[in-house]
């Protein structure tokens, strides 16, 4: 690896040259503050693999550096970004959503650098977003048909960042609602009764429709027609205990749809 | 209907303290002041200056039948949000007859269960997992809505060729 020398004068003490030189180099070199950067990440996403997540780090930074990467690669690297934390890490997400988004606006053409984020652009990084959450393509298509826009219009940053947060959210409500299936089954081999699949569904849609008012009132009101007391009243008046034949079977798949439908029916269409 | 000042004879105020006037010298936190009418009569307001009072109650003697009670009308009605601060020391208050010191419950709040009642859950699922999972959704869409709230969809600039300076008309 060729060493950079530096041009100046030689010291006379050879041990406090190197030590200066040492010094300056890193201060120079700007090799203290992309460390600093770089550990600062990997504590905001508290990687299972550090060492992997460092040397993705510094490639990513390196290919950045580089202009003029194809579009494929800055979507994947603005990608990479947003998945450095979790939406709950509520300031480390909002910054790494403003990364990716500048990485988004400044690889486009000089000519179409207006308004935002291309629009073909933006629907390909929320579908990407979608599958990396474990989201199939049917289960985010009816999200994205609300939430993505024309290929030629440009999307501004606080819109970016809502469609980015949709998608996140979602992918959690849909594993959330997966899990909700599974306890309502009681058995992982056996499906849900339809009765109870629909108690269930039926209050938090309740839940999902209080009105509107202060927000403590509203969430006092809302978690009082969720707890478990209410649940278990929705369920045992859904499927009495006396009742002793099981009834109709509702599947994973129909579950889940109609669980996401009273997610999707609450984001505002894209217009 | 209208309403008429009654004349009142209004004694000083008098310390509700526990032990002997004379000997006992802390200060009481709770003083009673009579106020005594000419002739029995229908109080619709009582309104007044207030001087650092933080809590009133009201009570008032009713005759009825030859029978004499006292019945309590207001009880700790709050004149001064914090006792040892100026808000209120010196307001003007007015009580009317049909005060309703009590806040409106919520009609939710009845139709929570009573825990005395137990519920048959045999061959039911666990209800405690299936209110987390629930809670859990219903928390993630209103961060969802919540966000949507925050931003303003802004009109969306076709790349560029929509500039006031610059009609494109491709």
């Amino acid at each position: 690896m060729a060493e950079k020398r530096r041009s100046g004068p030689v010291m006379s003490d050879p041990k406090a040259a190197k030590c200066e030189t040492d010094h300056e180099f890193l201060s120079q070199s700007g090799v203290s503050a992309l460390l600093r950067g770089a550990l600062l990440k990997l504590v905001e996403s508290r990687s299972e693999d550090p060492i992997g997540f460092l040397a993705e780090h510094f490639g990513h930074l390196s290919s950045e550096v580089d202009d003029g990467g194809s579009e494929n690669l800055t979507v994947s690297r603005s990608l990479w970004h947003l998945s450095l934390s979790h939406h709950s890490q509520r300031s480390a997400f909002n910054n790494n959503v403003r990364v990716a988004y500048e990485l988004l606006t400044q690889s486009a053409p000089r000519r179409r650098r207006t308004g935002g984020v291309r629009g073909v652009v933006y629907t390909e990084v929320l579908r990407c977003l979608c599958s990396e959450g474990g989201l199939s393509g049917a289960s985010a298509a009816p999200l994205l048909q609300c939430i993505q826009c024309h290929d030629y219009e440009a999307v501004p940053f606080e819109l970016f960042r809502q469609g980015v947060l949709t998608c996140s959210v979602f992918a959690d409500y849909i594993r959330k609602s997966q899990c909700l299936y599974a306890a309502v089954a009681r058995a992982p081999d056996r499906p849900a009764e339809r009765a109870l699949c629909q108690a269930v569904l039926a209050t938090l849609q309740e839940a999902l429709e209080t009105a509107d008012g202060p927000d403590v009132a509203r969430y006092l009101e809302a978690s009082a027609k969720i707890s478990p007391a209410k649940l278990a009243q929705a369920m045992a008046e859904a499927r009495p205990p006396s009742q002793q034949q099981e009834g109709p079977t509702m599947d994973a798949q129909e579950f889940e749809d109609a669980a996401a439908a009273l997610f999707i029916a609450r984001v505002r269409k894209v217009t | 209907m209208s309403v008429e000042p009654v004349s009142c004879t209004i004694k000083s105020p008098v310390a509700l303290q526990i032990g002997d006037t004379v000997s006992d010298l802390s200060r009481p936190g709770v003083y009673i002041t009579d106020i005594t009418l000419a002739e029995p009569v229908n109080i619709q307001e009582i309104s007044f200056k207030n001087y650092y009072t933080a809590y009133l109650t009201v009570r008032v003697q009713q005759r009825e039948d030859g029978s004499v009670k006292w019945v309590t009308c207001l009880r700790n009605h709050c004149l001064m949000a914090n006792p040892h601060a100026e808000a209120g020391s010196h307001d003007y208050f007015s009580i009317y007859r049909q005060q309703d010191t009590e806040w409106d419950v919520p009609a939710w709040l009845s139709t929570l269960t009573p825990v005395e009642t137990s519920l048959d859950l045999k061959g039911l699922p666990d209800p405690e997992t299936v209110s987390s999972s629930i809670q859990q959704m219903w928390a993630l869409t209103e961060i969802m809505q919540a966000s949507q709230n925050a931003a303003s969809i802004g009109r969306f600039d076709v790349d560029g060729s929509y500039d006031v300076k610059l009609l494109s008309y491709m």
